[in-house]
């Protein structure tokens, strides 16, 4: 099987007149991986993204999707399913025919029946999308992208305005995709979803990236932390904490296992409850609030 | 291109507005002129009925459904999502305005082809045909530019009043005072030549030759108004 990566971006950039959206931005996806774009508002994802699915012209650089120019819609398209950020469906088409139309357009086979079934929008395929909850609307928007199961998915906030059942049942269909080998790129705005799922992440900042890796590589060079409250008249805890405008004492450290042990044995020997005790790495949240202060 | 033109047929079905716009009302103003012949005929002639029917139907019917539909489907992104698809720019365009070409070239067949059982047969059946075919192709390309103008289907009413009215009103003014007088200025207007082209056409009497140079400013507003066309059509919404 060929190395060729399924995404290449080389010095990406993106300007709307005088604006720089993007700066020289590079990086790649391999087969089969799962690669979350994030980033604050502005940072530059969806135009990076719309660049990749071909909607955009890099003002300069490079961008090559299975080897090719992502703008060759019938070379890279049949092999490509989006989910826009916005669905963009006709109102006045029912949910059956939207998945036909759409999907027949992407020349993959596929069964709009099958598709439906995905996302549990079965009895609503004779309703028309304009009577459709904007979460229904998501879901629909996800069938036409895996339509035909592609070898690479776009995934622009595709769990935005889902309820926690749909949003599992999607994490779902997207696990089957990819034990089929498919690759996926990803944005969100919940942080965890990325820190769960993401093989690697590119975290972007003001058009470029503030920092890309795996999700470890990313929390590691911020320390992890013990959250704790106390009780009145406590005496003081054995290690610097910090203290919060709630009340509850903060521990930031690069040696958790130890310091936790610390505090729990000193806890047991001063018979002192540890209240709301939190302890753990740092979470992909403190990586991003961690760009503000930079 | 047949698919995206099949998705289209369905929505023009659906929606009540367009469908009066595109079909009852340039019928209703057609079947309206046909039963009034005799009064037509007096002021102009039976040329001039049927420049006025093929206006109205390629000015209002099929050149605002052009604007409306295209503004519409950019404004809900329906061009973003086609455009996520395999399929290429001019085979979006193509399907999304072939359903209402045909319905008006339907339309304008059946509204002449009553005219003419009606009253008397049109004096070289051929040249009318060409003479339809290059409105409708004006009236398309002209759709294409104004779309590129248009923000919004409401936009739309406002956008497309120059072209169908200034349209219309060329059309009224060369096919009742002939273009005898000003020649060379109501033969460049918009649908001016092609007027007179009908006229000929259907009343006869004029060598096919001078009918054929006719056609050449009908066909230099298609090239300019697909070249406006390319530079000012936009696939997405402002933002």
């Amino acid at each position: 099987m060929s190395t060729t990566p399924v995404i290449d971006v080389d010095r990406l950039t993106l300007t709307y007149g005088a604006f720089p959206a993007v700066k020289n931005l590079s990086f790649q996806v391999e087969r089969g991986e799962l690669y979350a774009l994030l980033g604050t508002n502005g940072a530059g994802k969806t135009s990076t993204l719309e660049t990749v699915e071909g909607h955009r012209a890099p003002t300069s650089g490079a961008v090559r999707v299975f080897g090719k120019d992502p703008r060759d819609r019938a070379a890279v398209r049949p092999r490509m399913g989006i989910m826009l950020q916005e669905s963009g469906f006709s109102p006045d088409l029912t949910v059956a025919e939207t998945v036909r139309l759409v999907g027949r357009l992407t020349e993959r086979t596929d069964d709009a029946g099958r598709v439906l079934g995905v996302v549990d929008l079965t009895r609503k395929a004779g309703t028309k999308v304009g009577q459709l909850s904007g979460g229904e609307k998501r879901r629909l928007d996800f069938a036409t992208a895996v339509y035909g199961t592609p070898e690479l998915v776009f995934l622009d906030e595709p769990t935005t305005g889902l309820d926690i059942q749909s949003r599992d049942a999607l994490w779902d269909a997207v696990d089957r995709l990819r034990e089929d080998g498919s690759t996926v790129v990803l944005t969100t705005h919940y942080l965890e979803e990325a820190q769960q799922r993401a093989d690697r992440i590119g975290l972007m900042h003001q058009g470029a990236f503030h920092r890309e890796g795996t999700v470890a590589e990313l929390t590691r060079t911020l320390p992890a932390t013990i959250h704790f409250g106390l009780p009145p008249h406590a005496p003081a805890p054995p290690l610097l904490a910090s203290r919060g405008a709630d009340g509850k004492f903060l521990i930031e450290t690069f040696g958790l296992q130890k310091d936790l042990h610390t505090l729990l044995g000193w806890a047991q020997d001063h018979a002192v409850e540890l209240r709301d005790l939190q302890a753990g790495p740092t979470r992909l949240d403190d990586v991003f609030r961690a760009i503000e202060h930079s | 291109m047949l698919t995206i033109a099949r998705g289209e047929l369905i929505q023009i079905f659906r929606n009540r507005l367009v469908l009066v716009t595109a079909l009852v009302l340039p019928a209703a103003l057609s079947a309206f002129f046909i039963t009034k012949h005799d009064v037509f005929t007096e002021v102009g002639s039976l040329g001039y009925l049927a420049t006025l029917t093929l206006f109205f139907v390629a000015g209002i019917g099929l050149y605002t459904t052009t604007v409306t539909t295209l503004a519409s489907r950019r404004q809900n992104l329906f061009l973003k999502r086609l455009r996520s698809t395999a399929a290429g720019d001019a085979g979006i365009l193509g399907g999304l305005l072939l359903p209402i070409t045909v319905l008006s070239v339907v339309q304008i067949a059946v509204i002449l082809g009553a005219l003419a059982a009606v009253t008397s047969t049109p004096a070289d059946p051929l040249l009318l045909v060409a003479a339809v075919v290059s409105v409708v192709a004006m009236m398309v390309a002209l759709g294409l530019a104004t779309a590129g103008l248009t923000n919004s289907p409401e936009h739309a009413q406002v956008t497309t009043l120059p072209v169908s009215v200034g349209v219309l009103a060329v059309s009224g003014w060369v096919g009742l005072t002939g273009t005898g007088d000003l020649t060379l200025l109501k033969r460049l207007l918009p649908g001016g030549s092609a007027t007179e082209l009908v006229l000929n056409a259907w009343n006869g009497g004029v060598p096919l030759a001078d009918s054929l140079v006719l056609f050449g400013p009908t066909l230099a507003w298609v090239v300019v108004a697909v070249a406006l066309a390319t530079r000012l059509f936009r696939w997405e919404p402002r933002r």
